[in-house]
């Protein structure tokens, strides 16, 4: 009796072989290296877009956006025409640039919290998002820079209101780009850090968390020098700020802005001042200032994240809801 | 005849009645006839049902206790050393601390009343609402009683926090008009929060992008940080239509006598919260049973998460 030869069929695989699958591909489970990385962190820029986004119409969208940080630059517009006083124009420029940057900082603190705290709690897709091959931490991170996205947009019109209406004073000419360019990049990694830190600390704790993120961020705002120089707070307060990345972000900007503004670090009276016997960093030493606090607290960040992601997997905090 | 009187003789004459949800009666239409002492009572006790768990749980939860009066306290901080920055007179001190007390009860309104249905709706609770036998208005009045007792203890934490810290000192000649004031300030402000609270009824995602549009641009046109007056025309239209532009202006002519910078007498800022109050209860129940028609129609009071 002659036997027909079955097709060739890699050992084990043979009961899975289906009409129309092109097989089992084993480097899905060991990941597909940068590029597949890649591709979940645009999925997930993409994602989180779209949530943010296409709740309504791009105008309305962009009016939302923007409501926020013009309004809350206006509030401090207006309480400086109250006082007035021989600093009031330069100090516009100050807050301004401060206030259109401190947008940027709160969607990124709490661009990943919020959406970690969206998918366990409301949507309940966090568990879905743990299983799928992508790495976690790269997933919400994309989440956040979604939302970062958003705030920059309401950072750069926040701008653009200070220079056409509230006449701040710009002149391309006069910003060092170089500088801009390197103390943006920094910034952003360190704002996308904060975030991560709170990411970890939210992946432990209740839907009460929604609020941790504005704390962190209104206790951030008094020691980075968003809207006022650090000399007007006590000294241990001003050694605070200068341990942030984001006080020395906020200076590098307004540098490479307005290179003969008023400086939020140094100047009369403050810690900077003290300790260095200089009036003001100058921009090297802000840089490099940056530079160290961001990597510092990206290196936290990394770590406080994988010990709190380790812990949740632990205690099956990933697929548990906690509605109050 | 009310259904209690009609139940009570057909016990007395006819076959023993049955239990219809809880009552001895003939019918489940008797049972469900209710007198007019019996729909107050059952309202009356939804208002206290719905208040309960503010006030019980006022802290109860720590973090909300610690949050909520840090946050404006973080908030007031910063526009104080703003000020300081600036060398502003003491005055302006005591504005930002008696703006950063209110924001405790605007912030309330904003997120524990207005977005409090469409929270409801996200985790299931607002079908129970409409099924049980009560006014929807009870449940927000109860929402709007239980946030003034938890928004108070908050904005009178923040108060004190912030005069001892910052050294603002106050100057009151009429305690009982400021009182008057504050009271009528929080009536007209929880009035608009019933409104708003009736309009989320239909959002969905929508929801939580407006709650962040109602902080800082309210802020902002209200005079927070600053006196209304400044403000112009915008000012006055705020004080027209926004409570907390209103009461703040009234409450910080009482609270520091001798500010000049004022938009209207308190007096006549009180008669203004005096209308806004009626005006925005009675919008609140109209607009409630529209909407809510509405959102029957359209099948929304179930959807969560468009």
């Amino acid at each position: 009796m002659s036997q027909t030869t079955p097709p060739a069929v890699p050992a084990g695989f043979g009961p899975l072989r289906i009409p129309g699958w092109a097989g089992f591909d084993p480097a899905r489970p060991e990941g597909g290296g940068l590029r597949a990385h890649w591709r979940g962190f645009a999925t997930a820029v993409r994602i989180g877009w779209a949530t943010e986004a296409n709740w309504t119409d791009p105008l309305l969208f962009f009016i939302y956006s923007v409501a926020k940080p013009v309004s809350a630059a206006l509030i401090l517009v207006v309480m400086l025409e109250v006082i007035g006083g021989a600093s009031s124009r330069e100090y516009r420029s100050f807050i301004v640039v401060g206030s259109a940057l401190w947008a940027m900082v709160l969607s990124g603190v709490a661009g990943l919290a919020w959406s970690i705290l969206e998918d366990r709690e409301r949507y309940r897709m966090i568990k879905y998002v743990y299983v799928s091959p992508s790495i976690f931490l790269v997933v919400m991170t994309g989440r956040a820079v979604a939302r970062v996205a958003v705030g920059a947009m309401g950072a750069l019109i926040t701008l653009a209101v200070g220079v056409v209406l509230l006449g701040v004073p710009f002149d391309p000419l006069r910003i060092d780009w170089l500088l801009l360019a390197i103390v943006t990049g920094l910034g952003l990694v360190a704002i996308v850090s904060i975030g991560v830190i709170l990411g970890a600390i939210v992946m432990q704790t209740r839907q009460e968390a929604w609020s941790y993120p504005e704390a962190v961020a209104g206790a951030l705002f008094l020691v980075s020098g968003a809207v006022f120089p650090l000399a007007v707070l006590p000294f241990a307060v001003q050694l605070v700020g200068l341990l942030t990345p984001l006080a020395w972000w906020i200076e590098g900007s307004r540098r490479a802005l307005f290179p003969d503004g008023i400086s939020s670090i140094g100047g009369p009276g403050s810690a900077w001042l003290e300790l260095s016997g200089t009036v003001e960093p100058s921009n090297l030493v802000t840089v490099i200032a940056l530079l160290v606090t961001g990597a510092a607290g990206t290196l936290a960040a990394g770590l406080a994240f994988r010990a709190s992601e380790r812990r949740a997997k632990d205690r099956g905090l990933l697929d548990q809801t906690t509605g109050s | 005849m009310s259904g209690q009187d009609a139940a009570s003789s057909a016990a007395g004459r006819g076959p023993r009645p049955e239990l219809f949800v809880g009552r001895a009666a003939a019918s489940p239409q008797i049972a469900a006839d209710w007198s007019r002492r019996r729909i107050l009572l059952t309202d009356l006790r939804a208002v206290r049902g719905r208040a309960y768990p503010r006030i019980n749980g006022l802290f109860r939860e720590k973090s909300w206790v610690f949050f909520e009066i840090l946050l404006p306290f973080l908030t007031t901080s910063a526009f104080v050393f703003v000020y300081r920055a600036l060398q502003a007179p003491q005055e302006y001190i005591g504005f930002v601390v008696v703006g950063g007390a209110m924001t405790a009860f605007w912030l309330n309104v904003v997120w524990m009343m207005a977005a409090q249905l469409y929270w409801e709706k996200d985790q299931g609770n607002l079908e129970l609402y409409f099924a049980a036998p009560m006014d929807l208005m009870s449940v927000l009045l109860g929402m709007a009683l239980g946030g003034m007792v938890m928004s108070s203890s908050r904005a009178a934490s923040v108060l004190v926090v912030a005069s001892v810290v910052y050294g603002v000192t106050f100057e009151v000649d009429q305690w009982l008009l400021l009182i008057v004031v504050f009271g009528l300030t929080l009536s007209a402000l929880y009035g608009l929060g019933m409104i708003l609270a009736s309009l989320f009824l239909m959002w969905g995602r929508e929801a939580w992008h407006t709650t962040q549009l109602m902080v800082e641009p309210v802020y902002f046109v209200s005079g927070l940080n600053f006196p209304v007056a400044r403000l112009g025309m915008l000012g006055a239209l705020a004080v027209a239509t926004i409570p907390l532009a209103v009461g703040l202006d009234a409450i910080r002519q009482l609270a520091f006598v001798g500010s000049d910078v004022a938009l209207l007498p308190p007096l006549a800022e009180a008669g203004i919260l005096v209308a806004m109050t009626a005006v925005f209860t009675l919008a609140a129940r109209w607009s409630l049973r529209t909407l809510e028609r509405r959102a029957r129609i359209e099948g929304r009071l179930t959807m969560r998460w468009q």
